[in-house]
């Protein structure tokens, strides 16, 4: 029975495949394509046979077709992904229509085409110093190193980044703020800065801390993150390592605060205070003008909302440890 | 044409350019690695299961380096060079040790030492592992720490001829694929660790950029390339994207079936069932797929659905995502689509255990790029990452007292000879017509799966050479309609073309000169393995658009051929 199913179900039928392209002589246009896939098809085989068998001059990257060499990053009906993880009838069927759309990644400049420049990203990569420093007598191998399979599974599930850039692409942190590094140098600052058996703990706090209260918590990375490394929680966690800093930037203190007032009010209250965590975070002064700004913008009312008493706080205590 | 010059030049950034590359610069000598992809997106990224190696204090108490060589000696059907067996053995050990030092996240024990499992052909269980990427765990490592030493990497850079002068080579010519300029990499030392080829093939496990550029280089500058008849199919490539659904599926109970529900193995063999090598299972779903009793479109079904959801999810993690991901199949419920596909290449640029080529002075191989010849017919699964290792590292190890010994030799038709193959690279893109890069490769490829594929005789590899010597012809006519300067992909497409073909008529030739069956080189009118006139190795040569066949006796030590039976 089941074989029955392979055998009638291919599900083939005519795609229409729209490619955002760039060149230097032609600047950005667009090339139109229609050929017969199935079920089964990736994006990169669609790629693939345009390339071989419509339109040679298609630019684009590809490699393992099993989504871990990064190389087929893109934007496929708006959304960051492998091509190689994307099946074009999964495309057809979620927006209810023929036409794919195929568009190189944002944030990095296109070169040709699906090409664009990944240089900023491995800069990015290389400022974390993305490699283990173990102790000088483990290099001599004149003593093991040991891991216990807890710490391989936590390490190891960071440690799956394959460079493909799609999270800084999707990143609206990286893009205000020249000094974030961006999800996946963190997820990668992390899998080292968590290791046991790595020696350069304070520079790597000295890398990693700043930048690590510079991301908004918008979660972009890890919906798009085609390996599950969800980048914003190595960002977390490593947030958690600032009690550890000796020197505290600006950014580092005011996220302090922050994080102090928010325990406050919700140990005082069981809600959110906004108003109150912004006053405590960033002091009188800022907080007075940012709210004539507010105001200035019509969006008081919302600081006006009176919140709902919660009946059960000590429920609440309970749960922050108290 | 810039110059650039180098004690030495890496061709390739997988796992054995890289670990040639570690060597050469912590030697203190200048090395530059040209990759035409960003180091981690080189096909060692790819590999699964894991890496095999006896480590002392960490193995089955039982165990020992022989049984290693052992098994690697009967897997490869005694066409493996024993002494390259041995060292492999040897070394493994050190290999794993000196990964984990470097940070590889290898599977642990409970007492925090590195883990071990079974593989196919294993006497006793030394296969080391990182879940089911051991080959993206390694290359990252590795090219992590080979980025904080001094080596000039030059990423999406095509190399486009080794650069010869009278049986000596003086370097590589290299485009930049960003802006298409050249360069002329002048060096005392060339490794190519260009890795496999198996886009030669309709179907295969590998990815888009393994298209043989090294053997094609090598070729043409007059290397040899040995044992180019033996490729690995492997029985089970998820369909259509032949990504590689593990043995290990297979193992745990899984049972192939044709579109009319039948288990077929039962006719191919009927005691080993679906867990009958890799190549009797190969062959056999090649039949019932020539027969009329595959699916639309060429495959057969991997049936699991009879182990239940919980089972297949816990033991056959990989088997399952890949299914789901990549062909929208949910194993618990329907079978999987799969067909054999092209995985390995056993052939390579012929080196010793030096990793030293004898043709060309200054020529080196290391990985699936070079024939050591460690895996002989056939290769042992988990055995290619410790190779690319452990004779990276050999080779490298070998070209610092190359380099300690041999002064530059430099001459003005040095220059010259760049300037020609250039220009002979540039005649694709000046042309104005003929024909396009894509009509003949998706020929090629159809050629060689068809008839120098899984079965193989007389006619059909004869027809197989005539049709590829037809496509060679129309390769001088080849034209690339993209003349820009930017990434011009179909250009190096085009130069990727012409690598494979040169190895292609060599295989085709070699398979027809190979009159028995051994490994994975099957012959169905000569079905026997005949030691008496063939355990010796192919020496193959490209002088024009000729082959010219030679042989090497195998290297023995210890083990003497008996029958292959499992």
């Amino acid at each position: 029975m089941e074989a029955q199913t392979l055998a009638t179900n291919l599900e083939q039928r005519e795609i229409t495949v729209r490619v955002k392209r760039f060149n230097e002589d032609k600047g950005e246009f667009w090339s139109e394509y229609k050929l017969s896939v199935d079920r089964f098809t990736q994006i990169t085989e669609v790629l693939r046979r345009i390339k071989t068998e419509q339109d040679p001059t298609l630019a684009y990257r590809a490699s393992c077709h099993m989504a871990v060499c990064g190389s087929c990053s893109m934007k496929i009906n708006g959304e960051p992904r492998l091509a190689c993880k994307t099946l074009a009838l999964d495309v057809v069927k979620k927006f209810n229509t023929d036409v794919i759309t195929l568009e190189p990644m944002d944030y990095f400049k296109p070169l040709k085409d699906l090409i664009v420049d990944m240089g900023d990203f491995y800069t990015r990569m290389f400022k974390v110093k993305p490699r283990l420093y173990p102790a000088e007598e483990v290099v001599k191998g004149v003593a093991e190193q040991r891991l216990k399979p807890e710490d391989q599974r936590e390490l190891w599930k960071f440690a799956q980044c394959i460079w493909c850039g799609l999270c800084v692409s999707a990143c609206p942190a990286v893009k205000e703020d020249e000094r974030f590094l961006g999800p996946a140098a963190h997820a990668k600052g992390y899998r080292f800065l968590a290791d046991p058996r790595d020696t350069l703990y304070e520079e790597r706090l000295k890398i990693l801390l700043d930048s690590s209260w510079r991301c908004t918590y918008c979660y972009q990375c890890f919906h798009v993150c085609p390996r599950d490394v969800e980048p914003v929680t190595t960002i977390k966690k490593t947030r958690a390592h600032t009690k550890f800093s000796k020197e505290k930037t600006d950014v580092m203190s005011t996220g302090e605060r922050h994080v102090k007032a928010i325990y406050e009010s919700i140990k005082e209250t069981g809600i959110l205070q906004e108003a109150k965590v912004y006053i405590s975070t960033y002091g009188l002064a800022t907080a007075i003008t940012d709210m004539l700004h507010t105001m200035r913008n019509g969006k008081m009312k919302y600081a006006l909302i009176r919140e709902k008493k919660v009946n059960e706080i000590e429920q609440i205590r309970k749960l922050l440890g108290d | 044409m810039d110059k650039l010059h180098y004690d030495a030049v890496v061709l390739g950034g997988g796992l054995a350019g890289l670990m040639a590359a570690h060597e050469i610069a912590t030697a203190g000598f200048k090395v530059a690695v040209v990759s035409k992809v960003f180091p981690t997106r080189s096909h060692s990224s790819s590999a699964e299961g894991g890496i095999a190696a006896y480590v002392p204090g960490n193995s089955d108490p039982n165990d020992d380096p022989d049984y290693m060589t052992y098994d690697t000696v009967k897997g490869g059907d005694y066409l493996v060079d024993q002494d390259a067996a041995e060292l492999l053995s040897v070394k493994s050990g050190e290999i794993v040790d000196l990964m984990e030092r470097w940070g590889t996240l290898f599977n642990r024990q409970p007492d925090g030492r590195v883990a071990l499992r079974y593989f196919g052909g294993q006497t006793y269980p030394r296969t080391r592992f990182v879940g089911d990427k051991t080959g993206m765990a390694l290359l990252h490592t590795l090219f992590e720490r080979v980025s904080g030493l001094d080596v000039d990497f030059y990423n999406e850079w095509f190399a486009v001829d080794l650069v010869t002068d009278e049986r000596r080579v003086t370097g590589v010519l290299a485009l930049d694929m960003k802006n298409m300029d050249p360069a002329f990499f002048k060096a005392r030392a060339v490794v190519a660790a260009t890795g496999g080829m198996g886009m030669l093939y309709a179907h295969t496990t590998n990815a888009y950029i393994n298209t043989g550029d090294g053997y094609g280089m090598a070729l043409r500058a007059g290397a040899a390339i040995k044992d180019p008849e033996f490729v690995q199919f492997h029985p089970t490539a998820l369909y259509p994207s032949d990504i590689l659904i593990s043995e290990a599926a297979r193992g745990e109970g899984g049972i192939l079936r044709n579109n009319k529900g039948e288990r077929f193995m039962a006719k191919y063999a009927p005691k080993k069932l679906d867990l009958a090598p890799r190549d009797i299972a190969s062959r056999s779903i090649m039949i019932e797929i020539r027969e009329g009793r595959g699916f639309p479109g060429g495959y057969v079904g991997l049936d699991l659905t009879h182990l239940g959801e919980s089972y297949i999810k816990e033991r056959l993690a990989l088997a399952y995502e890949a299914a789901m991901n990549f062909a929208g199949v949910d194993a618990t419920k329907e079978p999987i689509p799969v067909r054999p596909a092209q995985h390995y290449y056993m052939g390579g640029i012929d080196v010793d255990t030096n990793g030293i080529n004898t043709d060309l002075q200054g020529l080196f191989a290391a990985g699936e790029a070079a024939c050591v010849s460690v895996h002989g017919a056939n290769r042992l699964g988990s055995n290619s990452l410790l190779e690319t290792l452990v004779f990276g590292r050999e080779t490298g190890k070998t070209v610092v007292e190359y380099l300690r010994k041999h002064e530059e030799v430099s001459s003005p038709s040095l220059d010259k000879e760049a300037e020609r193959l250039l220009s002979e690279a540039y005649s694709f893109v000046k042309s104005e017509s003929g024909v396009h890069f894509g009509e003949v490769l998706n020929k090629l490829r159809g050629v060689m799966w068809d008839k120098v594929g899984i079965f193989r005789d007389e006619d059909m590899l004869k027809s197989a050479l005539t049709e590829i010597e037809k496509l060679r012809g129309q390769v001088r006519e080849m034209y690339v309609t993209d003349k820009g300067k930017t990434y011009n992909t179909e250009f190096y497409n085009a130069l990727e073309l012409r690598n494979m073909l040169d190895l292609a008529v060599v295989i085709a030739k070699s398979a027809l000169m190979r009159t028995e069956s051994r490994g994975a080189h099957f012959r169905t009118d000569f079905p026997e393995r005949d030691d008496k006139n063939w355990l010796k190795h192919t020496l193959a040569y490209l002088k024009g658009n000729q082959v010219e066949i030679g042989f090497k006796p195998v290297r023995m030590t210890k083990w003497k051929p008996e029958a292959r039976v499992y």
